[in-house]
């Protein structure tokens, strides 16, 4: 994401540790845009909230991950094991049931509970959990720790996997419709800059760990490069058989009571053909000292 | 004399104050500030999110 943009918008990250927080901010319009868990999105619209997915956050970048002296070699291996998954309006709950149906288990066979991301890692460590599945950098940390290894990239259980999107209030599409627009040009041309040299990716850690995210470089540099197609930031438009996949699993699991049609909850107006977008790398700002602080 | 060095001093702020603006930070961002200065309230959005991808 950018700072400001060409045209002289702001666009500024505010963070949160848990998504019930930003639900409810979404919910109460103290926010009128984030990046969400496709699903929660899904049963906010389902629940009257008027929110829009407008564009995807990434692709890929969640990863299955055990302890390190796991005896665990495949899905299998996990059948009676305790496996925390971030929420339960998350898309890795539903690849995980995904995960069962293919390899013809029943949907009890694993233990799936709840955790926050940031203590993925530790429950890990604690022994309280045989394995956790997450978005980076929270599986990288364990891997670095020495604590956990990968079972599952996302790329190779479930390619091209949707986990967070970005999400608008109708209100700011009605209203400031060009702001929406310039947000998602900006995040398709930091994803095509991100996507096109393995150096942009290393300039991006070091930047984000250090002035945004307060996150260390070195953990950023490792997801975003071990493998490169960890997590991927092209290809990001909202797709109509993606999302009916997921609409589908989750009214399997009971995750979701409602059936909803794509156009209830994407709004794909907003997607430019990536080949006519580019940041102008000469004119961008640095970002300020007090911009880098919020 | 005094002229001459007042032009000078003058000359040499002026190409010091442009050098910093390319090298640091930026002709857009100093074409944000004065269209604030002029009224055109720079439009601001708060997006929320997690450090999880």
């Amino acid at each position: 994401m950018t700072q400001h943009s060409e045209r002289g918008s702001e666009f500024a990250g505010r963070k949160f540790s848990e998504f019930a927080t930003i639900k409810e901010s979404l919910i109460a319009r103290r926010l009128d845009a984030s990046f969400i868990l496709a699903p929660l999105a899904m049963q906010l619209v389902a629940s009257g909230v008027p929110i829009k997915i407008v564009y995807l956050g990434h692709r890929d970048g969640t990863t299955l991950m055990v302890a390190k002296n796991s005896p665990v070699t495949d899905f299998a291996g996990l059948r009676g094991k305790k496996i925390a998954i971030p929420n339960r309006f998350s898309n890795q709950n539903i690849l995980m049931h995904r995960m069962m149906k293919q390899w013809g288990m029943s949907f009890d066979s694993i233990q799936l509970i709840e955790l926050p991301p940031p203590e993925h890692p530790t429950a890990l460590a604690a022994g309280s959990i045989d394995g956790y599945i997450v978005g980076e950098p929270f599986p990288a940390q364990a891997e670095l720790d020495g604590i956990g290894r990968p079972l599952y990239f996302t790329k190779d259980m479930w390619p091209n996997f949707i986990s967070c999107v970005l999400v608008v209030r109708q209100e700011l599409i009605d209203e400031q419709r060009e702001l929406v627009q310039e947000l998602v040009d900006g995040i398709a041309k930091s994803g095509k800059w991100l996507d096109a040299d393995l150096a942009h990716r290393m300039d991006a850690a070091e930047v984000v760990g250090k002035h945004f995210n307060r996150q260390n470089p070195e953990l950023l540099k490792f997801v975003l490069s071990k493998p490169p197609d960890r997590v991927k930031y092209t290809n990001l438009a909202p797709l109509k058989k993606d999302f009916d996949e997921i609409m589908e699993l989750a009214l399997e699991m009971g995750v979701l009571k409602q059936r909803l049609e794509f156009e209830q909850y994407v709004d794909t107006s907003f997607v430019t053909p990536l080949e006519t977008l580019d940041w102008n790398m000469e004119q961008l700002p640095r970002p300020t000292a007090e911009a880098t602080s919020k | 004399m005094k002229l001459k060095v007042l032009l000078g001093a003058l000359l040499w702020t002026l190409l010091v104050s442009l050098a910093h603006v390319q090298l640091n930070i930026g002709w857009s961002q100093v074409n944000a500030i004065v269209r604030e200065w002029m009224g055109h309230k720079r439009k601001t959005l708060d997006v929320g999110f997690l450090p999880v991808t």
